[in-house]
């Protein structure tokens, strides 16, 4: 049965593994199993996948249930392709390593370069609080 | 008062007598105050309450429960509670309120959603009467049989399972209710999902089973094993009554180990955590397995401790390569016990729905015929079955969401997309799918394939309906209401526009005010412009009767945009260009200038044409930045292609200014070194070239004022550097032929080069 023809609507996708990137950056890939009307998801045997560089490591996370309005986009993966990345897989701990360091670096080069502008007399450019990502 | 207590069972009762049926206890003291309770307040303990006697509506809620019980046997979901809810209370509360007409759809949405508290579905419409609504709602609840799912459902507190237990034969039930989860974080997988329904001899072959398991076949290795993934599927019970069942194993062996353990432990415990999971026969199943069974149980911890993985490599291996071998699930041994399916099937897999194994059998059988002919050997595998279309079937978590609630999604997203009038809330959309109709409709014309049926959406289309909102009125209340909703607003704050006077404006602000005027007078242009481009719209779409109206209307809308851009006529003439030049100045006054000059009529149009032109060089100046006016030598030149001789010289001369002559000539220079500017020069002459050539001649050549400004147009291009000379848009091909007839060669070769 084809569902609204020619428009957006996510009941085709269902049951149908998903990639999902939220609002804080976390990416999540799962199979979507129920929706509602304000694309309120339901995710099936999710995993938060880390995404460091050419690396990533999955954290398995059991069934989600996201807040529409949290989604920034999600597609539908392809399961013969998915395993055609370039990607390298880790382990978690390894990934998280990774993260955190990655963290520190943007911090480190952060505060340079507010260093660096208060050294000119420029005002630091106020980062939008609602959306960390 | 002894008609309070008692009940007497006749029927004969005065209804002036009648007291309040439900709720004794709670009115017993109000008993003793009836007579001013009952003066006072008719409707809820007099006439205007109950119609019939309690007994009678009684009875007839109790045969509803029956009814209602059965029903939900028959279609396992009890009708459609969605669609009844909303009739229902709709129904209830436009008796309720006096005036039916409640315009106001936010304070009906916002009454609807408030009232029911608890509304059990299936009640009889008929009692609801009006204000008998909130005591009709406490006594059936209690003994009504709720569907087993409804939108409700969903928002209110979980019951506890028990009394759901009690009174339900778990053999019959179709669908367990959602919200009641058994434990907090995942909860244990199951190999079903939890609406499947049961089979139906389940129970006693239960029993019989655990007694006497059959022998256990036991795997190290991983297998997929995928019971009840085609449409049908199977109860917990069945699952558990089998030995090497996926209960205990699972059916997805790689992803839910993490969970397996979860319920192994469960198990272990004795089924302590499982006894508080929903369905009634998950409990005792867990119990009895948990119970023991020394046959049975070591070797299937056993088995399933050696298929242990850890949870990380597990969700890996499960999303990394579904469609690596998977094995058929061959049919195990079946509840009816039916001849065990020894060396064809797959001994340790789990019970089958007879239709799901039927097929299965049919499809080992093919895949076996191929596999012969592909690689011989048969494997202890039995085929392999890997492809795209197998994917859904083998998921057992499939379609845990219903197709009526993906009708409902549906529902409401074709609800939002009803419009009165498509072409203004959609536009985009409805442009798009037209452009794309065209396409594909050109392409039948073209070609003779196949023709495309492209599905498209068909939006529900809404009347206007013109709704004067009129306040909400209760009954008996004095005055109206006033429910401020997003309908009709409450006025909260009185915003007065005060106008400054002319003398306490500084210069800047003086400038800002004209400036913000001009963008107004832009904005409401394109408002009147955007109306007239649609007219053409319609006027397909409109009556016979109305086209010439329409099309009065359209001429009055381009006058009104003419006055608009060359400002309010205070007189015959039209002294000052100043209007126009503010508007042009502003990138978006460009590209309506451009979009309305084809539409003027040509006196309209020229005039337009000279005012550009006499100021050309200041506009010149002021698109530096944007470099819009390029835009406008298309619509340009079309009207140029109209223009009579004299409008034609006189255009020229604007833009070579020349009644100032002088030696030095800025404007031509200006003009020259802009690619808009000289364009335009370059379309004039050509255009006077050809009149000059189609028409006989005479009466350009005696014109002296052509030849002079051709002769200054030449001069002026020779005397400009090259690189000043900028890039004209288009250089038409019959200025050279022009030039030729007023230059000596010599020149012209320079003229030539400069061109190029």
């Amino acid at each position: 049965m084809n569902y609204m023809p020619g428009t957006a609507s996510l009941i085709q996708d269902i049951d149908k593994k998903h990639l999902v990137l939220l609002r804080d950056g976390r990416t999540l890939i799962g199979f979507l199993r129920s929706i509602d009307q304000f694309a309120n998801l339901v995710l099936h045997q999710t995993v938060e996948r880390i995404h460091v560089g050419a690396k990533y490591g999955d954290i398995p996370r059991g069934i989600f249930v996201v807040r529409g309005e949290n989604v920034v986009l999600l597609g539908e993966i392809d399961l013969e392709k998915e395993s055609d990345t370039p990607l390298q897989q880790v382990s978690i701990e390894e990934i998280l390593e990774e993260q955190r360091l990655e963290q520190q670096a943007k911090l480190e080069s952060e505060k340079l370069k507010v260093q660096a502008l208060k050294e000119r007399g420029l005002a630091v450019p106020r980062a939008d609080t609602l959306d960390e990502y | 008062m002894e008609g309070a207590g008692s009940r007497t069972g006749s029927g004969n009762r005065s209804l002036e007598d009648c007291r309040l049926d439900e709720d004794e206890d709670a009115f017993q003291a109000l008993g003793e105050e009836d007579e001013d309770i009952d003066q006072f307040n008719d409707d809820t303990f007099g006439s205007g309450a109950v119609d019939d006697d309690w007994q009678e509506a009684h009875e007839r809620l109790a045969e509803l429960e029956d009814k209602a019980a059965a029903g939900a046997e028959r279609d396992g979901d009890g009708g459609d509670p969605l669609g009844e809810h909303e009739d229902t209370l709709a129904e209830r509360l436009t008796r309720l309120v006096i005036e039916s007409e409640l315009e106001d759809p936010a304070v009906m949405r916002a009454v609807q959603t408030r009232t029911p508290a608890q509304p059990p579905a299936g009640l009889h419409s008929g009692l609801w009467d009006g204000s008998a609504v909130l005591r009709r709602m406490r006594a059936p609840l209690l003994a009504q049989e709720m569907p087993p799912v409804s939108v409700l459902d969903y928002a209110l507190p979980p019951r506890a399972p028990q009394n759901r237990e009690e009174e339900r034969d778990p053999s019959e039930r179709a669908l367990p209710r959602r919200s009641s989860s058994p434990v907090i974080g995942s909860p244990p997988v199951r190999a079903v999902p939890i609406g499947t329904p049961p089979k139906q001899a389940a129970v006693p072959g239960f029993n019989q089973q655990i007694l006497c398991p059959k022998p256990v076949h036991i795997r190290a290795s991983m297998q997929q094993r995928y019971p009840a993934a085609y449409g049908e599927r199977m109860s917990p019970n069945q699952l558990c009554s089998v030995p090497n069942s996926s209960l205990l194993g699972h059916p997805f062996p790689h992803s839910v180990s993490p969970v397996l353990s979860h319920l192994q432990r469960a198990q272990l415990l004795g089924g302590a955590q499982a006894g508080r999971m929903s369905p009634s026969q998950f409990a005792r199943v867990s119990g009895l397995v948990g119970s023991p069974l020394p046959s049975v149980n070591p070797k299937l911890l056993q088995g399933r401790v050696g298929q242990m993985m850890s949870p990380a490599s597990g969700f890996r291996a499960f999303f990394g390569a579904p469609a690596a071998s998977q094995p058929p699930p061959g049919p195990g041994c079946h509840l009816q016990s039916l001849r065990p399916p020894a060396q064809m099937f797959r001994p340790d897999t789990t019970h089958l729905h007879p239709q799901h194994r039927r097929l299965l059998h049919q499809r080992q059988q093919q895949n076996r015929s191929q596999q012969r002919g592909l690689n011989g050997a048969a494997g202890d595998r039995g085929g392999h079955r890997s492809g795209p279309q197998e994917q859904p079937r083998k998921d057992p978590y499939a379609n845990l969401m219903l197709q009526r609630e993906k009708d409902w999604v549906s529902k409401i997203q074709m609800m939002q997309l009803q419009s009165t009038d498509p072409y203004l809330d959609d536009y985009y959309y409805q442009n798009y799918f037209q452009k794309l109709e065209k396409l594909s409709a050109a392409e039948e014309v073209q070609g003779d394939g196949p023709k495309k049926e492209r599905t498209k959406l068909i939006t529900p289309q809404v009347a206007k309906l013109e709704h004067t909102y009129k306040p909400v009125q209760f009954e008996g209340s004095l005055g109206k209401l006033t429910v401020s909703s997003v309908n009709n607003p409450r006025k909260m704050i009185d915003a007065v526009v005060t106008s400054r006077s002319e003398d306490d404006e500084t210069k800047e602000k003086q400038v800002r005010d004209k400036r913000r005027q001009t963008l107004v007078t832009i904005e409401k242009t394109y408002s009147l412009l955007l109306d007239v481009e649609d007219y053409e719209r319609r006027y397909l779409l409109s009556l016979e009767g109305e086209r010439p109206a329409l099309v009065g209307e359209r001429k009055q809308k381009i006058c009104d945009m003419y006055d608009n851009l060359r400002g309010k006529a205070p007189g015959q003439e039209r002294p000052s260009d100043d209007h126009f030049v503010q508007i042009m100045c502003i990138r978006k006054g460009k590209r309506l200038v451009g979009r309305i000059v084809p539409l003027l009529s040509p006196e309209q149009a020229a005039d337009v044409l000279l005012a550009t032109a006499r100021n050309l060089p200041f506009l010149i100046k002021k698109d530096a930045q944007d470099e819009v006016l390029p835009c406008l030598l298309r619509p340009f030149s079309h009207v140029l292609y109209h223009l009579p001789l004299a409008t034609l010289t006189s255009l020229a001369q604007q833009l070579t200014n020349l009644p100032q002559s002088g030696s030095a000539n800025p404007h031509l220079a200006a003009v020259l070194q802009n690619k808009f500017g000289l364009s335009l020069l370059y379309l004039v002459l050509s255009r006077g070239e050809e009149l000059q050539s189609a028409d006989g001649a005479a009466e350009l050549l005696r014109d002296n004022a052509w030849t002079e400004l051709v002769l200054l147009a030449t001069r002026e291009l020779l005397r400009a550097p090259p690189a000043a000379v900028a890039k004209p848009l288009a250089a038409p091909a019959n200025l050279l032929a022009l030039l030729s007839r007023y230059v000596d060669p010599q020149k012209l070769n320079a003229l030539q080069t400069k061109l190029q």
